[in-house]
């Protein structure tokens, strides 16, 4: 293959220039709304996944992708709703293809910290926790971490999951119910 | 979770209590907690409420997220990357075109030049007969052929010089 041409090089240079134009954010704008945010998002694919070391590329993925978007944000708290749908699609993408590398959650994340006083209960139940989501509906986890732990409105986990505001209660109450019993069945 | 309080019916109360775990200010409501005590469907929603919003906060505390900066730095060099990619296409493209362009060329004037010479080769004269019969298209249709030829003739080496010209 021929070499390039100084004007192809400067074509391409000039390309590269409307890239760093293409995000839809400057880069202060990017590092405030990136610390409020990364670990919530870090937190839920990991959740979602099961798997520390896929959450850490997911989120690499996730925030590209929300710098690439086109879309219009209202409010910060939209453009927050939008970030956990990318997160969500990423995990959906990733359910489709698994990795064979998989770091499960349990080997990393799920030690307390041996100072605290309820440290031994308080990983037991985190564990019981992992354990028992896992043996959910991908659906069932999201909508479960989305409300209670992100404590997201029935709106916004419309938004994120694309479903309907109305059905998210019902939705909800059934994944409730299957956790608990899950739950309950790992205590007998 | 205890057999006693399974919650089989939702409670209008359960967002509250929902939005009170997740806020952190689930003690300091009297009333709903009475009321939790009482209402299966909401001690349900409270203990996984509290179960999941403690390991929300476990998993934030030790997420190994990488810095602003990196994440930023990484994005920048990947839409570079991905630009140069698309910029470059068009390019590759316009490359492909004058290649084709220059061998057909090539063929027709090895063509034009094996006829002026006339081979003496009996199949040669054989093939160029059967190729003169199989194309017996109308005049006008031939005009318009040998128009865009031409056409291409001086259009070509016009196309392959831009692509390849450094500016000054």
């Amino acid at each position: 293959m021929r070499e390039m041409t100084l004007s192809e090089l400067s074509r391409l240079d000039a390309a590269a220039s409307e890239a760093d134009e293409a995000f839809q954010m400057d880069e202060d704008a990017f590092r405030l709304f990136y610390e409020r945010t990364a670990r919530p998002v870090w937190a839920y694919l990991a959740r979602m996944t099961g798997d520390a070391r896929q959450a850490d590329d997911l989120l690499q993925e996730a925030y590209y992708r929300l710098l690439r978007a086109k879309a219009p944000y209202d409010s910060d708290a939209h453009r927050r709703n939008y970030l956990f749908r990318i997160a969500t699609n990423l995990v959906h993408d990733i359910r489709r293809r698994p990795r064979v590398d998989a770091v499960p959650m349990s080997d990393e994340m799920e030690h307390a910290d041996p100072r605290q006083t309820d440290a031994a209960g308080h990983a037991a139940r985190r564990v019981d926790l992992s354990r028992a989501m896992a043996q959910l509906k991908p659906r069932e986890r999201e909508l479960l971490w989305l409300a209670y732990a992100q404590g997201s409105s029935h709106q916004e986990i419309a938004a994120t999951l694309r479903l309907k505001t109305s059905s998210i209660k019902a939705l909800l109450f059934r994944a409730r119910q299957r956790l608990a019993a899950v739950l309950r069945e790992r205590e007998s | 979770m205890s057999q006693e309080r399974l919650g089989h019916i939702a409670c209008p109360r359960e967002q509250e209590i929902v939005d009170l775990v997740v806020s952190g200010r689930w003690s300091d409501d009297d009333d709903l907690r009475a009321h939790a005590a009482e209402c299966a469907a909401c001690g349900e929603t409270l203990e996984l409420a509290r179960l999941l919003k403690d390991d929300h906060k476990a998993l934030c505390e030790k997420a190994p997220v990488p810095s602003a900066g990196a994440v930023w730095w990484r994005a920048t060099i990947r839409a570079r990357a991905e630009a140069t990619r698309t910029a470059g296409q068009p390019i590759t493209l316009l490359q492909g075109i004058a290649a084709a362009t220059a061998v057909g060329l090539f063929v027709g004037l090895a063509g034009a030049w094996w006829r002026s010479i006339g081979s003496g080769d009996v199949w040669l004269e054989r093939v160029d007969e059967l190729v003169s019969r199989s194309v017996s298209v109308p005049a006008a249709v031939s005009l318009s052929l040998l128009l865009v030829l031409a056409a291409c003739l001086i259009v070509a080496p016009i196309a392959v010089y831009l692509a390849t010209a450094d500016e000054p």
